[in-house]
Order: C-alpha cells, then structure tokens, then sequence
C-alpha cells in the first residue's frame, strides 16, 4: 500500500442503488439506474454527453437529491446520510471552484480546517506534493493555469485520504505528466478504497476495473 | 456526539477566518458599507448641521445610517459563495449549519468593524448630548446581533434566487423594521435619562428567535 493511504481508515465501502434517477425541471438528468459496487478497486462511469455521468456523482457525494430511487453508501458496514457523506468524500468536478483571493495552499488548508483534519497544513501540502502543484502552492488561484487548477481540483479530493474518490473528468487540461498523476492516484486509491471515474477518456475508462455505462441519447433529454 | 461537536466548531472557526481573510484582500463589503455610512453622514451634517438636543432625530438618523450600511454590505456573506461558484466547495467541507454559523459571527464583526468607524464619526459630525455609555453600548450591541442574525438568514434564503440584489433588501426590510423600531427607541431612551430594559429585551427576544429559525432552516437551504 502506498505511503500516502498508510494512515487511511481500512474499511469497507459498498454503494448500492435501486432506481436512481434525477429530473432537472422537465429534463432528465439521468434515467433510473441500478448498481452494486464494493471498496477496492475503480468503477469507470462512462456514457454520452448528458448522460447523467456528472449528475450520478453529485448523488453519491451528496450534493445532489435523487428525484426518484434510492442510494445506500455504506463506510465499513454503517450506512451514512448524503448530509455526512459530503464530508467524507474526495470529490473533483470542472464545476468545482476555489476562492480567487486566496492561494492554493490557503484554499486546501481552509478546506482541511474545516474538515476537521489533524494538521490542516501539512495535509494541504501533502495533497498538493501528491499531484505535482507543491512548487505553486502559495500563487493565487487565478495565477494557476488551467492544468493547475484541475490538479488543484485534485488535491482537494485527496484530502485526508478518504475512502470514496469521485473524480469527473479528472484528465480535462492535464498534460502527459498530469494524467500520470492521475493513473497513480486512482491506482494507489484503489488499492485500499473505492474511485468511481466520470469519463470518456479511453485511458482513463480503462484504469476502471469494474465499469458502470449510461446509455441514452444524451444531451439531457426532455421528458 | 463530541467529536462532532468540536467538528463543527472547526468548521466555524476555519469559516469566520476564511471570510476575515477574503475580506481583508478585496474589502469588497468593507468599501461600500464605508462609503455609504460616510457619505451619508457628511451629506447630512452639510445640510442640517449639528442637532443639538434633537436626541430622537440622532437616533433615528443613526440607525437609519447603520442599517443601511449593513443592508449594503451584509448580503455579500452567501451572494458571493454563488456567483463565485465556491458553495460546492464549501458544501464539501462543512455543515450547513456551520456555513451559516460561520458568517453569522464574520457579519457581526464586520458590522462591529464598521460601528467603530461611523459611530464616533456619527457622535462628533451631529453633535448631541454625550450618550449614557453603558445603555447606549447594551443598545447598540443588541441591536447588531438582531440585524446581523436578520441579514444572514435573508441572505442565505435569498442567494440562490435570481434578483437576488433588489429581493435582499425587499426581503430584509420588513424583517427588520422590529430592530428598527427597538434599536431607535432604545438609543433615545438611553439619552433623555430613561431605562432600556424593554428595548433589549425585544432584541434580544428577536436576535434569539431569527437565531433559532436559522438553525432549523440552514440544513435545508442549500439541498439540490
């Protein structure tokens, strides 16, 4: 197991959904959909445009209500409430912003303060040592390119090392470098914890070793 | 039950920091409740001049000035999370409940920040007989923590809605017109030599049930 899970909670983790569907207004989000998937290893969730990818991983960090149907996520056996499961997953989405006035490493401590975390400064660098960004950790956010800001978006998610990664497109930007650091990092989450993969990506659909597909005409059809 | 209690207070101390920080870069808030509150009262004092022993024209001309001020400043606490796309990010790492704990305590000393400044200022520009200075410090201490609890509710009601600029201060003002009305009596109270018992019991009646419906509405706010 790499070094940087070492300190992680070993625990089991079991997501299981019966007819899970969102509806923004009249248009569909996602269909109903059913799934069973277990902690280790990675789920590639692939589909076309509007698909639902994106609205399927808000579910699961919680952000999100499913309209219909129902998702059970489970840390070691103990069910646990969309309300708690926001603060207990590693989430990184495009749409996911950090506060311009404060730098990378401002942003990433503030995160980890509020989380609770032991040392929030040392888990902030950490986290940016992790994906490469250490060296720009005390630019503004706006300063960082957008590669930097997807790696940011990273780091964010590899606070603290949680047991549940939901990584949207996490190779949008990267360079060749980045989305090496992104195979790592799935691959040494996956050794002791759960990565569920928003993609279509082929590399990164193929770090999936379990794969979930949404089939539909996409483009986030109307009722 | 304790380690999620010392979770929260984390999360509200790493919130209350957070937003001293981002305001002390931009001064976005600061700037405008300045401006305002100097402008108002420079514009006031040209044209009418020290008021003398006019003790119910000060107070009602001193909350009016606070008020706005917080009106124009204190809705930027949630309004900014939004149009900076950074409540997921904030959603992710804290409570509801702590969120909107976390800028409850931040508005109360931005608007401490900014009494410092206009009260002095107010005092010296429009005259009248020294203030009773405990009454008149229990009044205006009361009377911000009922108007900081007010505008952080409306604004985290309000800051997902479109509009959100003109409904703040539609939304605000009838919510408001209680502290108004105990805050200005109060202030007068304490000049002409009365007591201020009933006033601060109405704001601290009001600043404890706005706190109270805050924490029953904040976990819902924000659930998509």
């Amino acid at each position: 197991m790499s070094a940087a899970l070492a300190g992680a909670v070993l625990c089991s983790l079991t997501l299981e959904a019966a007819g899970l569907a969102h509806r923004y207004g009249r248009r569909r989000g996602l269909d109903p959909l059913s799934f069973r998937v277990a902690s280790p290893g990675v789920v590639a969730l692939t589909g076309p445009n509007g698909s639902g990818k994106s609205t399927l991983l808000r579910i699961v960090a919680g952000l999100l209500r499913p309209t219909t149907g129902s998702l059970s996520v489970a840390f070691g056996g103990e069910s646990v409430s969309a309300a708690a499961r926001r603060l207990r997953v590693g989430f990184a989405s495009p749409e996911l912003a950090f506060y311009d006035e404060l730098s990378a490493e401002e942003n990433l401590t503030f995160a980890a303060e509020a989380r609770g975390l032991p040392d929030p400064g040392a888990a902030a660098g950490a986290a940016l040592e992790r994906v490469g960004l250490a060296a720009r950790a005390r630019d503004l956010v706006p300063e960082l390119s957008s590669g930097m800001q997807q790696r940011l978006r990273l780091a964010f998610a590899l606070l603290g090392a949680p047991p549940l990664l939901l990584l949207d497109e996490p190779g949008s930007h990267l360079d060749e470098e980045g989305c090496a650091t992104v195979a790592r990092v799935v691959d040494e989450q996956a050794e002791a914890g759960l990565v569920i993969l928003a993609t279509n990506d082929e590399r990164e659909t193929k770090l999936g070793t379990q794969r979930i597909e949404l089939r539909r005409r996409g483009l986030g059809d109307p009722a | 039950m304790a380690r999620s209690a010392s979770s929260s207070a984390a999360a509200v101390w790493a919130i209350l920091r957070k937003e001293c920080r981002s305001e002390w870069r931009t001064r976005y808030g600061l700037n405008a409740a300045l401006l305002f509150a100097i402008t108002s009262l420079a514009g006031v004092s040209f044209a009418v001049g020290p008021l003398g022993d006019r003790t119910d024209i000060l107070s009602g001309m001193l909350w009016v000035v606070l008020l706005f001020a917080a009106l124009a400043s204190l809705s930027h606490a949630f309004v900014r999370e939004i149009e900076g796309h950074t409540l997921t990010l904030l959603r992710l790492v804290a409570t509801p409940t702590a969120i909107g704990l976390g800028k409850l305590l931040f508005n109360l000393i931005f608007l401490a920040v900014i009494e410092a400044v206009t009260v002095p200022l107010f005092l010296l520009l429009m005259g009248g007989p020294p203030p009773k200075w405990g009454r008149f410090a229990l009044v205006l201490i009361l009377g911000s923590v009922a108007l900081a609890a007010a505008c952080t509710l409306v604004s985290a009601i309000i800051a997902q809605t479109r509009g959100r600029g003109a409904l703040f201060a539609g939304a605000s003002l009838p919510l408001l017109l209680p502290v108004l009305a105990a805050a200005v009596k109060g202030t007068r109270a304490q000049w002409q030599g009365g007591t201020v018992g009933a006033e601060a019991s109405i704001l601290i009646a009001y600043a404890a049930a706005v706190f109270g419906v805050s924490l029953l509405l904040y976990d819902h706010l924000w659930e998509d």
